[in-house]
């Protein structure tokens, strides 16, 4: 019997015995699902019926004409009340739940104004509203229908066309549609909710009681213990998926719910399509198997894995969710995204819409996701640090006051998850008190914004901190040679990010609304106004994003592998530049992000990465400042001029070469953390 | 039983470090077979790291360790099919019964089918679980997760027996289940190296003792030439004098 297969089997074993498992795995979609809709169902019908069994009571004021009272009486939905006083607080205190209000007799033109009273947020008066507007649309009919006849015209006169609808969709193609939407969002949420837990114990838990030290020495290779592990997670968010959805295709199919006929959705998925949205499940499982695995055997206990879990589980959401808002079309690029892939493929096929390739990109682009999130779990597995490593931080912070400690530090390394921390907090101050900033002072917000919210807590951070100020915001002057690769840098990357984004409009809608704002924002008619422009857009975030990003952030994660935090920084500075209208600016901002960092790194001065933030805002301000330019530069459906690409890319390769020949004293080989202990 | 000219146990200048910190520096040490081992040390002192080590949960950064003459290192497979290791925080799965834990211990141990019952039904009798072994270990007493423990340890008959504080936190009754285990095993002629700060059974049942204070072995010894070379009158008090240096010679006579 294969290692792997032992520790499966026992960790299957252990699982099933654990209640909570159980819970979320069988008896939430077999029993409680179903039960659950019908309950929902039940109590919809019942209300609608009560809703149905008596007549609205609804009013008319004003001076309404004895034929259009007599049409209200007549009706057996409506029960006419008298309203005397306030009406609205007549509908507010549920009395009555529509008021028909006319206006003074018809004019000269023969139209009388009649204003319908109800309240939007009441079932009650919306259903009032509803029958009150029926007949006195079918009296305006009968007043229509006795002029024409008036002036001897046929009742079509006024109907020049007539419109009937007529959808092509089959009847459960339209189910499998409104299924298809909600489906895979439940589907993604069953599978997470599935192997959240037993990821948790099986990698945290084990650290927690002490049963992994005894595992590890057991005859086998780690990787045996990683993969029987993993298949277990895989295994049962598959099995909590595949019950929920069979679960809930019998309950549609089976047609226990009489709800399908009373809104008219018919439900019928192919077999086929059921078997492969099972099979798709199968990748997304291993890919959240692996990834939970990963992330839980980094935590030392089962509360600190649930802490570092949630927040990826939260993330994970929001791409599933993705089927659910309209107007998203479903490309290549979605299909490669990790989990929306998946979502819009399992709608494709409730729809019976799927094709080969897009099954392709989906199933091959979420393999290659898991197999990546497996490797990051096999090595938390083979990393004595991870499993066994202890920080010294408990009795350090056992030791003195806060400020005692600061000076115990003076000239300390920052270290990751404090820069983390502290980008964290500025981007959460810039985002609430910089937008209240702008929003009140307009430009002049925006400057102190960047400059009070980034500039001097970034100073203030690396002093008050005791950490090394020179080394952590790498505050060397630059070497010429230095100078050089970044400016030829630069000139490469600007160009480079604008193809980058020129190239996502073809994927992310452009917000034209957002474009117009900018523009105007970045248009200087005066040479004034491009100096006040300048300092602000160009010199102002230069330095300032420069602290924070180039040097906090840069400064306290050189402690990790070079490509990781280049890659980071590049991600974060992209990260702090979305904004609630759009998505565009995170790639070329990440982007030029990367390319900054690695030139600072390389060179060891933030004064390159100011000069190159500067260049590239710069450039951009003054090409949105000459009507000639503006044009053919500030359109962002343009694409970058052809003749300019092969400029940026020798210039970037020519500054690639020449930043990667600096090799000041900084650049070190990465430390394991120096606080580990036996 | 085990081959007598092979040295069970062996660190030769085994170093580890965490960051900048030498947790353990160029240890060098045997054990014999037959032989009880204490290994002793103030907190920190790396005891624990040095055991990890040897049961090849932790890679050492020099030297290296052997088991029946099979390098950690270079084979840790092989090293751990020779060897038990006892954590000092005993822990087992909860929603396991006593026996399908131990089972399941075989079974990573190679071992199946009627040869595996056999083994389960004789280590069964032997530490006492007949009454709960079918109970899941989460509603265990602390005494019988204990027995639990060292009958999972030993479901693969290894020659060498790796212990970390194994009485730590344990009553009177609890512990001497250990003593009586490790006096057993060692007369069995397995090699037992074994971590602690208990004295009492240091003098009980260890035949040598090594000493460790800030990841070096400043001192080794049978415990009556320990207390007799610190003029000590009994080990607690030679431990004293050993930690706090008093007798620095005693790091240079410490010897392989």
């Amino acid at each position: 019997m294969s290692a792997w297969w032992i520790v499966c089997v026992k960790e299957l074993r252990e699982t099933l015995r654990d209640r909570r498992t159980l819970l979320m795995m069988v008896v939430v979609p077999v029993l409680l699902y179903p039960v659950l809709l019908i309950v929902s169902e039940q109590l919809l019908l019942l209300g609608m019926r009560n809703l149905a069994s008596d007549g609205a009571r609804v009013a008319v004021m004003g001076e309404p004409p004895p034929e259009l009272l007599d049409l209200v009486e007549q009706s057996p939905d409506l029960d006419l009340v008298t309203v005397l006083g306030d009406p609205e607080r007549a509908i507010r205190l549920d009395s009555v739940s529509a008021i028909a209000l006319f206006g003074p007799p018809a004019g000269a033109d023969g139209t009388r104004d009649v204003t319908v009273l109800f309240d939007a947020v009441s079932d009650r008066s919306q259903r009032g509203h509803r029958e009150l507007n029926s007949v006195l649309g079918a009296w305006r009919d009968t007043l229509l229908a006795r002029r024409l006849s008036d002036r001897g015209l046929p009742s079509t006169f006024a109907r020049p066309i007539s419109i009937a609808d007529s959808s092509i969709a089959r009847p459960e193609e339209v189910g499998g549609y409104t299924l298809g939407r909600i489906l895979p969002l439940l589907l993604v949420i069953i599978m997470l909710l599935g192997a959240f837990y037993p990821a948790i114990d099986l990698a945290a838990g084990e650290k927690e009681r002490g049963t992994l030290e005894t595992l590890l020495t057991a005859p086998v290779p780690p990787s045996a213990v990683v993969a029987g592990k993993f298949v277990t997670v895989a295994l049962i968010g598959i099995v909590a998926a595949g019950l929920n959805l069979g679960s809930m295709l019998l309950t549609f199919q089976t047609g226990v719910l009489q709800i399908t006929g009373v809104i008219g959705l018919e439900v019928s998925i192919p077999l086929g399509s059921v078997v492969v949205i099972f099979l798709t499940l199968v990748p997304l499982a291993v890919l959240f198997g692996a990834l939970f695995l990963g992330i839980a055997v980094r935590s030392s206990s089962f509360k600190e894995a649930q802490n570092a879990l949630t927040p990826v589980y939260m993330l994970v959401l929001i791409p599933a969710m993705l089927p659910i808002f309209p107007g998203i079309e479903f490309g290549p690029l979605l299909a490669v995204t990790p989990v929306a892939g998946v979502s819009f493929f399992f709608q494709q096929l409730m729809t019976g819409d799927a094709d080969v390739v897009t099954a392709v990109l989906v199933l091959g682009s979420t393999g290659l996701y898991a197999a990546g999130a497996l490797y990051f779990a096999a090595q938390a597995f083979g990393n004595e640090h991870v499993l066994f490593g202890t920080s010294g931080d408990d009795s350090e912070a056992a030791r003195g006051t806060w400020w005692d400690r600061i000076k115990e530090r003076r000239g300390a390394q920052l270290k990751p998850e404090q820069a983390m921390g502290f980008v964290a907090l500025v981007a959460v101050l810039f985002f609430y008190v910089g937008t209240q900033l702008q929003v009140r002072l307009g430009e002049r917000g925006l400057l102190a914004a960047e400059w009070f919210l980034l500039f001097i807590p970034a100073v203030l951070f690396v002093r008050v901190g005791g950490f090394d100020a020179h080394k952590t915001l790498s505050l060397s002057r630059p070497s010429r040679r230095g100078l050089v690769g970044a400016l030829l840098l630069i000139a490469g990357a600007t160009p480079a990010a604008w193809l980058i984004g020129w190239l996502q409009s073809f994927v992310i809608p452009i917000p034209w609304e957002l474009l117009e704002g900018l523009e105007d924002l970045i248009t200087a008619d005066s040479a004034g106004r491009l100096a006040w422009l300048l300092i602000l857009l160009a010199v102002t975030p230069a330095i300032c994003e420069e602290f924070v990003f180039r040097g906090v952030l840069l400064g306290g994660t050189k402690s990790l592998a070079p490509w990781r935090f280049v890659l980071l920084n590049g991600l974060v500075f992209g990260a702090f530049h979305l904004s609630f209208e759009t998505v565009i600016r995170f790639l070329p901002t990440a982007t030029l992000g990367i390319v900054i960092a690695w030139a600072v790194w390389r060179t060891g001065s933030i004064w390159v990465g100011i000069l190159m933030h500067l260049l590239n805002n710069g450039t951009i301000v003054v090409l949105a400042s000459v009507p000639s330019l503006r044009d053919r530069f500030a359109d962002p459906e343009a694409p970058p001029p052809l003749w300019l690409l092969p400029f940026a890319v020798i210039a970037l390769a020519a500054g690639v070469r020449i930043l990667r020949g600096e090799r000041p004293d900084h650049i070190t080989l990465p430390e394991p953390d120096e606080n580990e202990t036996p | 039983m085990f081959a007598p000219n092979l040295t069970m146990i062996r660190f030769d200048g085994l170093t580890k470090r965490y960051g900048t910190l030498t947790a353990v520096s160029s240890l060098t040490l045997r054990v014999e077979p037959g032989e009880v081992y204490a290994l002793l040390g103030p907190n920190g002192a790396g005891k624990t790291t040095a055991l990890r080590c040897l049961a090849t949960l932790l890679a050492p950064d020099e030297g290296t360790a052997s088991i029946f003459d099979v390098d950690v290192v270079e084979q840790p497979i092989e090293a751990r099919r020779r060897m038990a290791f006892l954590a000092a925080s005993m822990g087992l799965y909860e929603r396991l019964s006593a026996r399908e834990l131990v089972a399941y211990f075989g079974e990573l141990h190679g071992l199946s089918g009627d040869v595996l019952e056999d083994r389960l039904d004789e280590l069964v009798d032997l530490f006492g679980l007949t009454d709960f072994e079918h109970r899941y270990c989460g509603r265990l007493s602390t005494g019988q997760r204990q027995r639990v423990s060292l009958a999972r340890s030993l479901v693969h008959d290894p020659p060498a027996l790796i212990l970390d504080e194994p009485t730590l936190g344990l009553d009177v009754l609890s512990g001497q289940t250990i003593y009586e285990f490790i006096a057993r095993e060692r007369d069995r002629g397995k090699a037992i190296l074994f971590s602690t700060h208990q004295m009492e059974e240091v003098e009980l049942l260890a035949d040598r003792v090594g000493v460790l204070r800030d990841g070096e072995l400043v001192a080794e010894g049978r415990p009556s030439e320990l207390i007799e070379r610190t003029g000590a009158t009994n080990m607690a008090r030679a431990f004293l004098i050993l930690v706090s240096g008093e007798q620095a010679a005693d790091r240079n006579e410490a010897g392989p």
